[in-house]
């Protein structure tokens, strides 16, 4: 499998320019950092609260504008260009989830900041974001490749990212139904479990498991994501 | 010589509808292969297949002499270029910015996207947005695109579909260039006129299955029938036949002075095509 920068980095620079003039997908990124805003002004300093919010950054970034971009580059047939060019599956998924990649770092960064969050080990809870980041950014891909219009792709992302945001509130019924047990292992609970037992002191030994968690999930979404792409190539 | 196509029993099935059905062909290099028919007939579905966005049902295709299954590698994609009618285009990014995208995955040096853009005739538009350009123009870039790496091999589906005809013959005119260079060209369309002017050779698809395929000129004379006609001075126009009766009487016409012009009566290769198929083009 081949794989060259350059031709990552011509789409990366592609879709700067398209998303900047795109401001009905552009300007979702500015949510999370103003509900961040009015968080920190109101001054709660919760966990629970400040992983709303970057969860939100998750969902609205990584995971809507990217199925967006996907499902655009689809509806437009411009993906079907980027197949039939010299660019390997590799470069066109890679190139086509750069930009989702920065802007979803750089707005969980300025959500956190502005609610005032500062984690009492930012190697760790940095490492565990950014495997995240990669997580809901292979759920935006999948999605949108699924999706059969841009239109579609925007109602099919909804109840996606209500379960993966309001997994929290899912874990509070588990006494009750047991079976909602399983949401324990979804991976926005296994990172708000990382973030609690980082504040409890624990090291990157401690946390292993959640991180292999959020690992497991990251491997099963890029491997259906490719698949459904190679699927994609041929009608 | 090398063939840049062959194409052995050919078939490809939607559910039950059989789109094409037992094609075969070879396009030699170097040469304008013209592939003809009415819509529907099946032309977009055999460039598809030929470009690997399309698996066939029956049959085997090879571009360069290599199996078509061999295109999803990426290496293989930089001989070819295509235009067909689910090219798409950024709309947000100006004719020069799409092109530049291209260039640079085709890793070609940014002074191609000038010569393209020349080939195409569109110099003062490139910064313009793609969104807000002509359905001829936006064509044109797809083409501009297509041609933008010199490619070994052109697929062009119904290129100039939506252009006007001096845009039609700057493209014309480019085309032979490129196929001078070395570009063999396969070209589908409706445009008979075109398939005439540009193809070495045709092949005329209906209903999913190739029924004639030969050099526009012998198949006009396969087709053309044994008469010519005659315009007289009255205004009449008289059919001939070409054997002693039909001189006996040029002759006698001739002696009289009354022949105005001699037109032989060779078919267009849409009458041929009307023939063949017995049906109209559309
Ligand atoms: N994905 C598909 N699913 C079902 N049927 C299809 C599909 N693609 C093409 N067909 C059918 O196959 C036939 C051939 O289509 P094709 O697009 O190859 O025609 P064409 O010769 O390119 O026509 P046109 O000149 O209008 O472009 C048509 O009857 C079409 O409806
Ligand atoms: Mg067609």
């Amino acid at each position: 499998m081949t794989f060259s920068w350059k031709r990552v980095n011509a789409i990366l620079q592609k879709d700067f320019k398209d998303f900047s003039r795109n401001s009905a997908v552009s300007i979702i990124i500015f949510l999370p950092i103003i509900l961040a805003a009015i968080y920190g002004r109101m001054g709660i300093d919760s966990l629970q609260v400040h992983f709303m919010t970057i969860n939100m950054a998750f969902a609205m970034v990584g995971t809507y504008v990217q199925c967006c971009l996907i499902a655009e580059e689809k509806e437009k047939n411009t993906l079907r260009g980027l197949m039939l060019s010299p660019a390997s599956t590799l470069e066109i998924l890679g190139g086509k989830s750069l930009l989702t990649f920065v802007l979803t770092i750089v707005v969980v960064f300025f959500s956190a900041y502005l609610s005032e969050y500062r984690p009492a080990s930012m190697g760790i809870v940095a490492f565990a974001i950014i495997l995240s980041t990669l997580f809901y950014i292979g759920m935006g891909t999948l999605l949108g490749l699924v999706a059969k219009s841009v239109m579609e792709s925007s109602v099919i992302v909804l109840p996606v990212i209500g379960v993966f945001t309001m997994g929290s509130f899912i874990t509070a019924w588990t006494e009750k139904y047991p079976i909602l047990k399983v949401a324990e292992f979804l991976p926005n609970i296994q990172l708000f479990e990382l973030a609690e037992a980082v504040e409890q002191g624990a090291g990157f030994v401690q946390v292993f498991s959640e991180l292999g968690i959020i690992g497991i999930w990251i491997v099963v979404i890029f491997a259906l994501t490719v698949v459904v792409y190679r699927k994609r190539m041929v009608d | 010589m090398e063939n840049a196509i062959e194409v052995k029993g050919l078939a490809k099935y939607f559910a039950n509808f059989k789109a094409i059905e037992g094609v075969d062909f070879e396009v030699k290099k170097g040469e304008i292969f013209g592939f003809l028919g009415p819509s529907g007939s099946g032309k977009t579905t055999t460039i598809k297949i030929l470009t690997g966005q399309l698996d066939p049902t029956e049959g085997e295709a090879f571009v360069f002499g290599e199996n078509v299954s061999h295109l999803k590698n990426p290496k293989a994609r930089k001989r070819f270029g295509v235009l067909t009618d689910n090219s798409g285009l950024y709309g947000r990014l100006t004719i020069y910015e799409n092109l530049k995208l291209y260039c640079e995955l085709y890793d070609l040096p940014l002074s191609k996207i000038d010569e393209a853009i020349g080939f195409v005739n569109l110099k003062e538009e490139s910064k313009k947005k793609v969104a807000t350009l002509s359905k001829g123009m936006t064509q044109r870039v797809v083409l501009a695109r297509a041609i933008l790496h010199e490619p070994e091999l052109l697929f062009l589906d119904e290129p100039t579909s939506a252009l006007d005809p001096v845009n039609t013959l700057h493209i014309y005119e480019g085309l032979r260039a490129l196929n001078k260079k070395g570009t063999t060209i396969f070209l589908t369309t409706h445009d008979m006129q075109e398939a005439d002017t540009l193809c070495n050779r045709v092949a005329f698809l209906n209903k999913g299955k190739i029924r004639l395929l030969d050099q526009p000129n012998k198949l006009k004379k396969q087709y053309a029938d044994a008469t010519i006609t005659v315009e007289l001075t009255n205004d009449e126009k008289r059919q001939l036949r070409r054997d002693a009766a039909g001189a006996e009487e040029m002759y006698q016409l001739m002696k009289d002075n009354r022949v105005v012009t001699v037109h032989s009566n060779e078919p267009t290769l849409g009458d041929i095509f009307v023939k063949v198929t017995g049906g109209e083009l559309v």
